[in-house]
């Protein structure tokens, strides 16, 4: 029984020794690194045989010349959008024209009766969507 | 003249639609790819994979590991970083190159990557599926000698309407053990486009 016991103890002593011996010219600290490494492995090598992509953008005069292009086509485009999204406004022209016109002492020399009454303050023919862009602008006189 | 009508609008029916069908697709030979944009292609990828096999197989390092060790040295395929201005998948060739260890038998290849995970993901499940006698034990696998890792790189020179690319692509082969670099490749790609 103990020659069994020490036999058994002896074989463990043997393991432990066995694994703490070094490799010629082994650091003896080499476990630091070995436990270091043992707890990143796995995020380290999730990028193993794959390309890893740290592109950048060159400077191309053609293709700047080419992308604004696109960008001014889609900048008309869009602006082309949201005016024809806009709603139609009465209040814009005629209170300011009316106001001015009507506030400033134009009244009293007539301009309000001949302005106002004739076409300024008409939405019918001045719909929010009148303006210099648009094409039908047009002087009254 | 109604007969003249009818066959004049046919034809001009037919060729309305005939015209629509624009798009026409001719195979060629994936060794003979044209270059259309100037950006990396088929034709890059082919002559680097060419070009870094034969540097690879033929240095001094195979040679030098078969006599000391007395026996292939075992690659494992690491990490390549894409450097340059364009995306590049750097798995078009390295499979080429790859492929040439297998079938030249000099150079002995293991698995990485998400492939071995995948791999030992099958070797888990067998424990409590395969049988006894197909089942297949953990702790067994070939430990790589070397790692190959690699770099791409590019230089952009433009002015107005011209440009001139430089590909250059670089492979190393590193000792695991001792971290030492035992081979470095490069091939070195450069065009001149005009718009």
């Amino acid at each position: 029984m103990r020659t069994t016991i020490l036999l058994i103890l002896l074989g463990c002593m043997n393991s432990v020794y066995a694994q703490q011996q070094l490799a010629p010219d082994q650091n003896p600290n080499y476990l630091v690194s070995q436990q270091k490494y043992m707890q990143v492995k796995d995020s380290l090598l999730f990028t193993m045989n794959t390309t890893e992509q740290s592109t950048y953008k060159a400077y191309d005069w053609y293709e700047v010349k080419m992308e604004r292009r696109q960008n001014r086509i889609n900048t008309r485009q869009q602006v082309r959008i949201n005016r024809s999204l806009r709603p139609i406004i009465n209040n814009g022209w005629n209170d300011g024209w009316n106001n001015n016109w009507n506030n400033n002492g134009w009244n009293n020399n007539g301009w309000n009766n001949g302005w106002n009454r004739n076409r300024w303050n008409n939405s019918r023919f001045f719909p929010g969507t009148i303006g210099y862009r648009t094409g039908n602008w047009w002087f009254w006189f | 003249m109604k007969k003249i009508f009818y066959v004049f609008a046919t034809f001009v029916l037919v060729a309305s639609i005939s015209s629509c069908a624009n798009r026409k697709v001719t195979r060629i030979d994936p060794s003979e790819t044209p270059d259309i944009s100037g950006s990396w292609n088929n034709t890059d990828s082919r002559l680097t994979a060419e070009e870094l096999t034969k540097q690879i197989l033929s240095e001094k390092w195979l040679g030098r590991h078969v006599n000391e060790k007395g026996k292939k040295p075992v690659v494992i395929v690491g990490l390549v970083t894409n450097k340059s201005h364009e995306h590049i998948e750097a798995e078009t060739f390295m499979n080429d190159l790859e492929r040439s260890f297998i079938t030249s038998d000099k150079v002995s290849l293991v698995q990485s990557g998400k492939k071995r995970e995948q791999m030992r993901a099958e070797k888990a499940d067998m424990q409590t599926n395969a049988s006894a006698s197909t089942m297949k034990k953990f702790g067994l696998e070939k430990g790589a000698d070397y790692i190959l890792q690699g770099s791409i790189n590019s230089i952009v020179d433009a002015y107005k309407r011209k440009k001139t690319v430089t590909y250059q692509i670089n492979l190393e082969l590193t000792n695991i053990e001792t971290n030492e670099v035992i081979w470095i490749g490069d091939k070195k790609i450069a065009k001149y486009v005009k718009n």
